[in-house]
């Protein structure tokens, strides 16, 4: 089954800055990708791209079998997009606003099912002004799927919500990969990709550092668990420096804090140092390492690697 | 056009939701018209002659501020982006947004001429002319907004360079100074405005000959529209974050520019700058032959010396008429005419208070000095240099430019057809409508002249014996007699619709009725 969406070499400079270089992914129908990047990454101008708002200094970028440069206008038909700095008139309706966008396209969804949908029904005829922040978050999604579009852009669709409503956004996105549409996703949340994304990849200064499943990219990365510790009283640094493998140690009166690699041989290392100082544990946890771990490693590092491998 | 009605339909909706909008696109047209009214001495026809620049000045408006405004506020917003993820093109966007535009403009001009007849400004000459000029004015304006909407960064941005062309446009670009009170070089920058086309292509559609006379004004006013989207469709811009200072395409505001400096030199290479001149862009133009030989022979003349236009001309009583058949004939019923409220002229003015009421002369023909003692009193009329029915004085010095027009209307009067009627009485409220209706119409240039000219040539073709019961006649029967002579003006060079208003007619001819009269019995001692 051919991809959604197929990005190869893509290039885009701002005068002397790259800030796109050489950037290449696919996506397919029924999955989701998220793009990983601190601010500044790559990762909005990519999506720009690929919507038609930038013109590519290189690269070929193909949604729906369409060539985006040729045949904008097919692409935009087949498309949802939800962007950052994207507004509507203050003064407008959500019914208005799907009425309006709705008639953009040669195929669109009636208002009044995209209110039901996105449960805006009784914000219907309040005007955009009056809508809370995940209420017009909501209809930027709506006004997303007016098309009922076959690839859905989604450039940080969560930010600034509360917690329910980010909840509630991300059941909807799950309800949208189930109807087998593709879905591109950019969030700083990484606890969100984790749990929504099927592979992600992770952008520095243009270029994709590492991409994957978030599992596998956090099983093959070299972030290690983390220890936390509250003892009875404080403890001398220089015995916990002996555990093995230990790594980012740091003792502040009764809290510790450090990384080993292998949970067991570590934990039995620091029973029996804990036993020969005769100090008492107050607290004790240890965090296995998450998709935040390996985007900070990497990140940090800024090592190149800009192919993403194919799903697996 | 199907495509475009939800966003029109959406754009209506917005617009009135905003009462910054309603504020600037109603309620200023409206109190630019009754600043004009109260301007003009709170009187109905002199709207009628302001038209031109009133519905000039609510396009400008809507075009230099509202529509730029609107699009670079909804720009900076992030709007239009929204609107570039979608399949619609920038035509049609930008389409749906000046047709909306043009609409409200539309209405807005609707709403200023329906409160200007309800204050008393007659129905405008022609229509159907008047809201094509409307449409070519608002095109050529929205187009300069598109271009100003484009050139801005931000709305701050669009303040300022929308007052840059609003301003100029008004003082010197014949929009809200006319252009006969402009000195000569800013007739010739006005020139390179759209402003002063806008203004002659709507005024004579108001109470001109309509927009046969108005042919280059519409090519300007269509010229300059089209460049101006063509300029505003190469440097359009969706985003805010796309200075303008950093687009490609940005000689394209060139073609713009250009459009407004070719219509100002084919305007200079056709002679059309100076206003007055025959064929000018203002609304008086003056016709025929003679009033170019008056130009070029009399500019610098005195009114007394101007050469008499009747030295050629057949005897008065050789000219026939058939009072019958011409439209200025006294067809008034009697019956009717004692019905009617007589104007101020009679109630207030002239006739002597503890007179005599019941006796009144039975004709004309019966009117004595004794009549006139007892019923006239001509120190209370207007004065000549007043507002009201002015007459100019033989020092006075007429302007250069109206001083041929003046000739041609001293010319054309022993020709025109309601002066040749044979009811000495019609004849003479005919000749006096000749007077009144340019000082209804407050055409400032001419009005205190024409009433010499009028005088001078009715004591030549009446004779001051059969004046003198005429005038008292006339004066003291302001409601009788037709009216019809005073739409037919153009005849006599004074290209101007009927007045509309007959009470105030009527009046102001029951004035120059007296006014005359005392100069023939020597109780106004004219200067």
């Amino acid at each position: 089954m051919p991809a959604k969406v197929t990005i190869r070499d893509l290039r885009k400079n701002y005068g002397n800055v790259q800030a796109v270089r050489g950037v290449s992914f696919d996506v397919h129908a029924g999955e989701i990708l998220g793009l990983l990047g601190r601010n500044g990454a790559g990762k909005t101008t990519t999506l720009e791209c690929i919507l038609g708002l930038r013109q590519p200094d290189g690269g070929t970028i193909t949604v729906c079998g369409f060539d985006v440069r040729q045949r904008p206008r097919e692409v935009r038909q087949r498309i949802g997009a939800v962007l950052q700095d994207t507004a509507l008139q203050d003064k407008i309706t959500p019914r208005e606003a799907l009425y309006l966008f709705g008639s953009f396209y040669r195929n669109s969804t009636k208002p009044e099912a995209l209110l039901e949908r996105f449960s805006l029904a009784d914000k219907a005829d309040a005007a955009l002004g009056m809508l809370s922040g995940g209420q017009r978050q909501r209809l930027a999604l709506a006004l997303a799927f007016v098309n009922d579009p076959e690839v859905v852009f989604l450039d940080e669709p969560t930010a600034g919500l509360d917690p329910p409503a980010r909840r509630g956004l991300h059941t909807e996105i799950n309800m949208l990969k189930q109807q087998g549409r593709a879905i591109v996703l950019t969030t700083h949340y990484m606890d969100e990709a984790e749990k929504l994304c099927d592979r992600v990849a992770i952008i520095a200064r243009g270029q994709i550092l590492a991409a994957g499943p978030p599992r596998a990219l956090i099983a093959g990365s070299g972030a290690m668990p983390q220890f936390r510790l509250e003892t009875s009283h404080p403890i001398d640094a220089g015995r916990l420096e002996r555990l093995p493998g230990v790594q980012g140690l740091t003792c502040e009166g009764t809290q510790v804090r450090f990384r080993a690699p292998d949970i067991t041989p570590a934990l039995a290392e620091l029973v029996n140092v804990l036993d020969v100082e005769g100090v008492d544990v107050a607290a004790l946890g240890v965090e296995k390492a998450g998709l935040e771990d390996v985007f900070l490693e990497l990140t940090s590092a800024s090592q190149p690697g800009n192919v993403v491998p194919d799903r697996p | 056009m199907n495509h475009l009605l939800p966003q029109l339909d959406v754009g209506f909706r917005l617009y009135f939701r905003n009462r910054m909008a309603l504020l600037y696109g109603y309620l200023f047209p409206t109190i630019f018209l009754v600043a004009f009214a109260v301007l003009y001495r709170h009187e109905s026809v002199p709207l009628l002659r302001h038209m031109g620049e009133l519905l000039t000045v609510t396009a400008l408006g809507g075009a230099c501020f509202g529509l730029p405004t609107t699009m670079v506020s909804e720009r900076e917003r992030g709007v239009w982006r929204r609107f570039r993820l979608a399949p619609v093109s920038n035509l049609r966007l930008v389409a749906g947004t000046v047709v909306t535009r043009y609409f409200l403009l539309l209405t807005a001009a609707a709403l200023q001429v329906a409160l200007a007849m309800g204050i008393g400004m007659p129905l405008p000459d022609h229509l159907f002319d008047l809201w094509l000029a409307f449409t070519f004015v608002s095109f050529a304006f929205l187009a300069l907004g598109l271009v100003i909407a484009m050139l801005a960064d931000n709305v701050p941005a669009v303040q300022a360079l929308g007052q840059c062309i609003f301003l100029p446009m008004l003082i010197i670009g014949g929009v809200a100074v006319r252009l006969e009170s402009l000195p000569v070089w800013a007739q010739h920058i006005s020139a390179f405005f759209p402003g002063r086309y806008a203004v002659e292509a709507i005024q004579v559609s108001v109470n001109g000959a309509g927009l046969a006379g108005a042919r280059f004004s519409l090519v300007a006013l269509l010229l300059i529209g089209v460049a101006g989207c063509l300029a505003a469709s190469r440097l359009f811009r969706w985003d805010a974050g796309e200075k303008f200072t950093c687009r490609k395409g940005k000689p394209w505001l060139a073609v713009a520019l250009a459009a407004w400096i070719a219509v100002g030199i084919l305007a200079e290479y056709t002679g059309r700058v100076p206003a007055g001149q025959p064929g000018t862009l203002q609304g008086a133009q003056v016709q025929g032959d003679s009033a170019a030989a008056g130009l070029d022979n009399g500019l610098d003349m005195e009114y007394g010396q101007m050469p008499d236009p009747f030295a050629s001309r057949p005897a008065p009583d050789t000219v026939s008429g058939d009072a019958a058949a011409d439209p200025g004939a006294d067809a008034a019923d009697p019956g009717d005419a004692a019905k009617r409220v007589a104007p101020n002229a009679r109630g207030n003015l002239s006739m002597e208070e503890g007179s005599d009421n019941d006796y009144m002369p039975a004709s004309w023909q019966d009117v004595t000095a004794r009549d006139i003692i007892r019923d006239l009193r001509f120190d209370r009329l207007p004065d000549d240099r007043g507002v009201i029915a002015p007459v100019a004085t033989k020092r006075d010095r007429i302007a250069p430019q109206p001083a041929g027009q003046l000739q041609c209307v001293r010319s054309s009067l022993g020709f025109w057809r309601p002066g040749r009627v044979s009811d000495p009485v019609q004849q003479t409220r005919n000749f006096l409508y000749v007077a009144a209706v340019p000082d209804m119409f407050q055409f400032e240039e001419l009005e205190r002249w024409v009433p010499l000219a009028v005088f001078d040539h009715l004591r030549y073709v009446v004779g001051d014996e059969r004046l003198v019961g005429i005038l008292y006649w006339i004066a003291t029967h302001p409601d009788e007699g037709n009216v019809s002579a005073a739409s037919q003006l153009p005849a006599v060079c004074l290209d101007m619709g009927g007045p509309g208003d007959e009470e105030t007619l009527r009046e102001r001819t029951a004035f120059y009725a007296l006014k005359l009269l005392g100069r023939i019995t020597g109780d106004i001692e004219a200067e």
